[in-house]
């Protein structure tokens, strides 16, 4: 049954991919309702697949042994993430109906959102290194076609292109990861590296440990890859909300935890993560605070969080980090929802020219809010719940100086949540804009995503019991329904992190007596809307490849006989070295 | 080196490969290329049921090459399909003045 | 049955070179419609009747149809004799690699050919490389689309030329 469940959880988005493509562009009523139909099917099924989930194999398809068997095993961590995918996929999509209502090449965009999210809850399921890694490149492509979908807009396009490339490295480092695996252990299957990794020698698995690393933080944007996730945002907003916050980044940290019993001794990994995670958390943190485009600040927002994730994965918090994961990709999305009603309206995504629109957008205030307060840690929403644990985590296991770092972040974070609602939906308006309240579907998606922000902390308990049933190579300690929640109330951290909340917050309601403060860290502020660096860095590479590309153009003479020439020297060259005996 | 059948074939199958190789760099003409193509790939046909018959799995390597036959016939219906719009668009068949890569 | 082997194999040979060297296109098909056959032949005398047979009459009848088909449509064309690159370079570079093939392939077919046991051909086919057969009924499906796509010409959507 389980192995059924996740056929149709992958299978059923892709066949409305090829179904709504099939219907065309002249019926737009019609894509629109197969696609919202295809997508709600998916997340029930997905649902449903929670209740199923188990430590053992679901679904076994041997392929001919090149490639291993492509397994499936729906234990916790991957269920719960292939829930998340296709029902906020299907929020996304039902949003998409009044978002991308007269828009053109509709059929193109629903059969890529539909194909990304089969191939998200593909990844998450999935047993087997290669079909990981043909399912993760599967993703890349669709972020890349929607990122690029007005491809007419050159901005969109080098956007789409700049965050293919960056995750396309990250791919190359899972591939290379995965066939050292296979070359030592001979197998693969996932499931048999977790529990064998003491086979791999000591050097290799140090490098597959690092490649993973590098595989995740550039499909994650964390540090050093963080550029590519801001440009993004020239994506329809939909699309921001479902890839870009919710599913695809989440794959480097499920990735990073899925493999972390094998790589939690080599040495020096650990701090790595912990670097990452922290140096993507702070440096996303200082630029969200000075940004103007709302979904840039809600993109190094993103980073920042992500940031949090990978922390916790480092400090060897693994519940923590997923439970923020789903708490996040709720709040996250409602916030880009939310932010996606309010740029659908007034036309611009500049920030410095709003304000005042909670006046005529109260429903779309009421449920930014909601998302908002999760973000910045609000008790009884899901964000506090889930950050306080990795902040737990951290302060127990991890090194101190961490521990306060991540902290400043915490309060910044509330720091620049407060900055974004308020510019855009209290004080006076800025400039004349139009605009109107969400319309029905937009409002149904945010709706049902306000009430996940403030209800999803319940399933603290049954989530944690589910990942430490299911995942017999992970160290997860088992406490049941509320303990957890009530460990949160009673650590001193928690008061801790929440008095480092309320300065933050504090920080910005007197905002007018620190001006000093904010003079003084004005340059800093330049560094940090110039992403510290990183941005010419990119171009340099950039132009360093191009001219290496033009150097080497001679070698393409168009000519079909020199191709065949290089073909047969090619040959030869392989044939002297097994003559030579290798 | 004993003159037995599987040398014979052996001589036979690099032979016929290395004509078609050679044929293939030499052509000027596309339908040319695609004949050149063709022997090469009787070529890998006999290799075919030659392994088979060596290392005695005998109906792998026939229902190898039986998918040869069918995969190699459509690449020469489409490649001929190819050849024949491109003398109606190009005007000439001829490899050299195809190309419109600059140089 | 080595001689009759050996003079198939010299008989392909000859046939192959032919089929290059020559200068108008149809003697050129015709000369590999005749390899064709060779080659059906030789891989009879291995034991292989049913490949034989495929071999014979899509190798040597469908495709050489289909060639002259096309030499008919797209017409022969008088071309400059010299070639792209120079012919001697060639030649070396693939008397190399045969040579290095037959080297490195020589310990493998020191023995005689171990019997065959017939008949198992179809059953092998159908239930053991059934994926196989599938995707070739896609392939040739696709490959009928593909000509077909080629050689016709645009059709224009009614609705599409109000909208422009």
């Amino acid at each position: 049954m389980a192995g059924f469940l996740i056929l149709l959880t992958i299978g059923i988005p892709w066949l409305g991919a090829l179904v709504v493509w099939w219907v065309g562009d002249r019926h737009p009523k019609v894509e629109h309702t197969l696609a919202v139909i295809f997508s709600v099917v998916a997340g029930a099924v997905a649902l449903g697949l929670v209740s199923y989930n188990n430590f053992a194999e679901a679904l076994h398809q041997p392929v001919g042994g090149a490639f291993g068997d492509f397994t499936f095993i729906p234990d916790g961590l991957g269920v719960f993430l292939a829930a998340v995918a296709t029902v906020i996929g299907s929020l996304a999509v039902i949003f998409s109906v009044n978002y991308m209502s007269g828009e053109i090449g509709l059929g193109r965009y629903y059969a890529y959102v539909l194909l990304f999210i089969g191939a998200m809850a593909g990844l998450v399921l999935t047993s087997n290194f290669l079909l990981l890694f043909a399912f993760w490149e599967i993703t890349a492509l669709c972020s890349y076609a929607l990122i690029s979908f007005h491809n007419d807009d050159p901005k969109a396009v080098k956007g789409g292109i700049k965050a293919l490339i960056m995750t396309q490295v990250g791919g190359i480092g899972l591939l290379v990861g995965s066939l050292i695996i296979y070359s030592h252990t001979g197998s693969f299957d996932i499931r048999y590296f977790l529990t064998n990794y003491e086979n791999v020698p000591y050097v290799a698995l140090t490098v597959v440990a690092y490649c993973f690393l590098i595989a995740a933080a550039a499909k994650s944007a964390q540090f050093p890859f963080q550029t590519w996730l801001p440009d993004a945002m020239e994506a329809p907003t939909p699309i921001s909300a479902l890839i870009h916050a919710a599913t695809m980044v989440n794959a480097g940290v499920y990735l990073l935890a899925r493999f972390y019993p094998a790589f939690e001794y080599i040495p020096y990994w650990r701090t790595a993560v912990i670097v990452v995670g922290v140096l993507s958390a702070l440096m996303a943190a200082l630029m969200a605070l000075v940004g103007t485009d709302l979904k840039r600040v809600l993109a190094y927002s993103t980073i920042s969080q992500l940031g949090f994730m990978v922390y916790a994965i480092g400090v060897g918090g693994i519940f923590s980090s997923q439970f923020h994961l789903l708490s996040h990709s709720i709040f996250k999305a409602l916030l880009f929802l939310g932010a996606g009603a309010v740029i659908h309206t007034v036309g611009t995504r500049d920030m410095t020219k709003m304000g005042g629109l909670g006046k005529t957008m109260p429903f779309v205030r009421t449920v930014f809010v909601i998302g908002g307060l999760a973000l910045s840690g609000i008790p009884i929403l899901n964000g506090f719940w889930s950050k306080e644990l990795i902040l737990e985590s951290g302060l127990a296991e991890g090194p101190i100086g961490s521990y306060i770092i991540m902290l400043i972040v915490s309060g910044l974070t509330a720091l620049y949540t407060f900055r974004c609602m308020w510019m855009v939906f209290y004080g006076k308006p800025r400039s004349e804009l139009h605009s109107h309240d969400a319309p029905l579907a937009m409002g149904i998606s945010l709706a049902l995503l306000a009430v996940g922000t403030l209800f999803s902390w319940l399933l603290a308990g049954p989530f944690n019991r589910m990942l430490s049933m299911t995942l017999p190579t992970h160290v997860i300690n088992l406490k049941e329904g509320t303990a957890i929640l009530g460990d949160v109330l009673l650590e001193p951290s928690t008061y801790l992190a929440l008095l480092v909340i309320g300065l933050g917050i504090a920080a910005w309601r007197w905002r007018k007596s620190l001006q000093g403060v904010v003079k003084f860290l004005g340059v800093f502020g330049e560094e940090a809307a110039a992403g510290f660096g990183f941005e010419d860095l990119n171009q340099g590479i950039v132009k360093l490849v191009q001219s290496g590309a033009e150097g080497l153009r001679i070698t393409q003479t168009g000519l079909l006989s020199w191709n065949v020439l290089a073909i047969a020297v090619g040959l030869a060259i392989v044939l002297v070295f097994l003559a030579l005996g290798a | 080196m004993t003159l037995s059948i599987p040398m014979i074939m052996l001589l036979v199958v690099a032979g016929v490969v290395a004509i078609g190789f050679y044929g293939l760099i030499i052509s000027r003409n596309l339908i040319k290329v695609v004949i050149a193509m063709q022997i090469l790939v009787k070529g890998s046909l006999l290799a075919l049921v030659l392994a088979g018959r060596t290392t005695g799995k005998v109906n792998l390597g026939q229902s190898m090459a039986l998918t040869v036959i069918i995969a190699d016939t459509i690449v020469a219906v489409i490649a001929l399909a190819l050849a024949v719009q491109i003398r109606r668009y190009f005007g000439t068949l001829d490899l050299k003045s195809l190309t419109t890569l600059r140089r | 049955m080595l001689y009759i082997l050996i003079a198939v194999g010299l008989g392909i040979w000859i046939c192959a070179i032919q089929a290059i060297r020559v200068h108008r296109l149809l003697t050129s098909a015709i000369w590999l419609a005749g390899a064709s056959a060779l080659v059906a032949l030789m891989i009879y005398l291995l034991d292989a009747p049913e490949v034989a047979v495929i071999e014979l009459s899509v190798g040597a009848g469908l495709v050489t149809v289909l060639f002259v088909f096309a030499i008919n449509i797209a017409g022969e064309e008088e071309l400059a004799i010299i070639p792209v690159l120079p012919k001697p370079l060639v030649i070396i570079l693939i008397v190399v690699n045969a040579v290095l093939l037959i080297v490195l392939n020589l310990p493998a077919f020191g023995v005689e050919l171990p019997p065959v046991l017939g008949g198992q051909f179809t059953k092998t086919m159908w239930q053991e490389r059934g994926l196989d057969i599938l995707l070739q009924i896609v392939l040739i499906y696709s490959g009928v689309l593909g000509v077909l796509g080629l050689l016709s010409e645009k059709k224009i959507h009614p609705g599409e030329e109000e909208q422009a």
